[in-house]
């Protein structure tokens, strides 16, 4: 259905023991300096750093230049890394956005369009919020695997490229009132799913 | 006010609005209720993006670039700016102008290895002429990013030579796409460049005037 250039087929998303290794490996960057363990996690990670550059629009070069700068970010703050709030993937992806943000520092967006489906920052976290944004990623994996793919596709490109609905009609050549429908039905079968767990 | 965005990430303005409207109970109620009945929060937009990530066609990366980022990470412990000032003291006889998008820049962002002896700072500046100071050590030359369009490059500490001619603090040069040219910092010391390029916007008026104002 999209027309233009369709990205590359993703890859799969990685399994609970690979998670658990990549959170052991930054910990041991972060406590050791190691650098195997950081090796590894470029060999993975640094790569679809540059993918992900790519996607949003960097040439080859600048992508590659920018991924290196976010692999060195992700040596000095290992530290900060704590894996009972986020995975590495979560994690890293952070950086890499702060760090396109930086390169690609654009004059604000201009209009706002109120009807849009919205991201709210969850403001002075609860005490407890703490313990429960590990079980957030958990769940949101799970509803990730259970949605359509048409919906998933969606939300990938609301919150991983970064689009407004009027960016994502215009990339997949929808109208745009069909664009935030469908957004607003991944939302809450996306919200529904988070919920009853 | 509070400005509600569309964005799946926040800027720092939205932020702060947002932060200041859960300082007031009334709107704090207004704003989770919203968020229950409409959005998806942002940990979970960062799961989501994480996610995509991780799921990612990995790209190919240059061969050396693991030994790159340890070359990287190494000259960085060297290290240690002094917070709040600026990250090279030599730099701090800048013109304000200058200095302050320096310091800005600093904040937000920071030096990144462009090469063995190189470094630059994107100023972050809107627009899409990209403006960014350039560090070279003493008898480091450029392997000068070839760009699409117009440069103007000023010597604004140092002295660099690019085959061509000899700058000094205050002295540029401007070329177009098509010349080539690979600015040496002398061996007296560390040199540095505010390099614009222009993205595909027209210099020429520009250039011209700054040719009657400046040229020999």
């Amino acid at each position: 259905m999209a027309s233009g250039n369709t990205p590359k087929p993703p890859g799969e998303m990685l399994g609970e023991a690979e998670r658990r290794r990549f959170a052991d490996l930054l910990g041991m960057v972060a406590t050791h300096q190691d650098r195997d363990a950081y090796s590894q996690l470029f060999a993975y990670y640094a790569p679809r750093v540059k993918s992900y550059l790519m996607r949003l629009g960097a040439d080859g070069a600048l992508a590659e230049e920018i991924a290196q700068d976010v692999m060195v970010t992700v040596w000095r703050k290992a530290a900060l890394f704590d894996r009972k709030q986020a995975s590495v993937s979560t994690w890293i992806f952070r950086v890499a956005r702060n760090r396109r943000i930086d390169v690609f520092r654009r004059a604000k967006r201009p209009d706002l369009d109120p009807e849009e489906t919205m991201i709210l920052p969850a403001g002075v976290e609860a005490p407890d919020a703490r313990l429960e944004a590990m079980q957030t990623e958990t769940r949101v994996r799970a509803a990730m695997v259970d949605l359509p793919e048409e919906q998933v596709k969606l939300l990938k490109l609301a919150f991983y490229e970064g689009l407004s609905h009027s960016e994502i009609a215009g990339k997949l050549d929808l109208p745009l009132g069909t664009v935030k429908s469908r957004i607003r039905l991944a939302f809450s079968k996306m919200k529904a799913r988070l919920d009853d767990d | 006010m509070i400005k509600v965005t569309t964005a799946p990430f926040l800027d720092e303005t939205t932020r702060a609005a947002l932060a200041s409207g859960r300082a007031e109970p009334a709107l704090g109620l207004f704003l989770d209720v919203l968020m229950e009945m409409r959005g998806i929060s942002e940990a979970e937009g960062e799961a989501i993006a994480g996610l995509a990530l991780e799921a990612e066609a990995p790209a190919v990366m240059k061969p050396d670039a693991l030994a790159m980022a340890f070359a990287a990470i190494e000259r960085g412990a060297q290290r240690k700016p002094a917070h709040g000032a600026m990250t090279h003291p030599e730099l701090a006889g800048l013109p304000a102008a200058l200095r302050d998008v320096i310091v800005a820049a600093e904040a937000s962002g920071s030096w990144s290895y462009a090469g063995p002896g190189i470094k630059r700072l994107h100023l972050g500046l809107p627009g899409a002429a990209k403006a960014e100071i350039i560090r070279l050590e003493a008898g480091t030359a450029v392997p000068w990013h070839t760009h699409k369009g117009q440069e103007l490059t000023l010597c604004i500490h140092g002295e660099f030579s690019d085959g061509l001619d000899t700058y000094g603090p205050g002295d540029f040069s401007a070329f177009d796409g098509k010349v080539r040219h690979q600015p040496r910092a002398h061996d007296t010391g560390t040199a540095y460049a505010l390099a614009v390029t222009d993205a595909g916007l027209r210099f020429e008026g520009l250039l011209g005037a700054l040719q009657k104002l400046f040229g020999q």
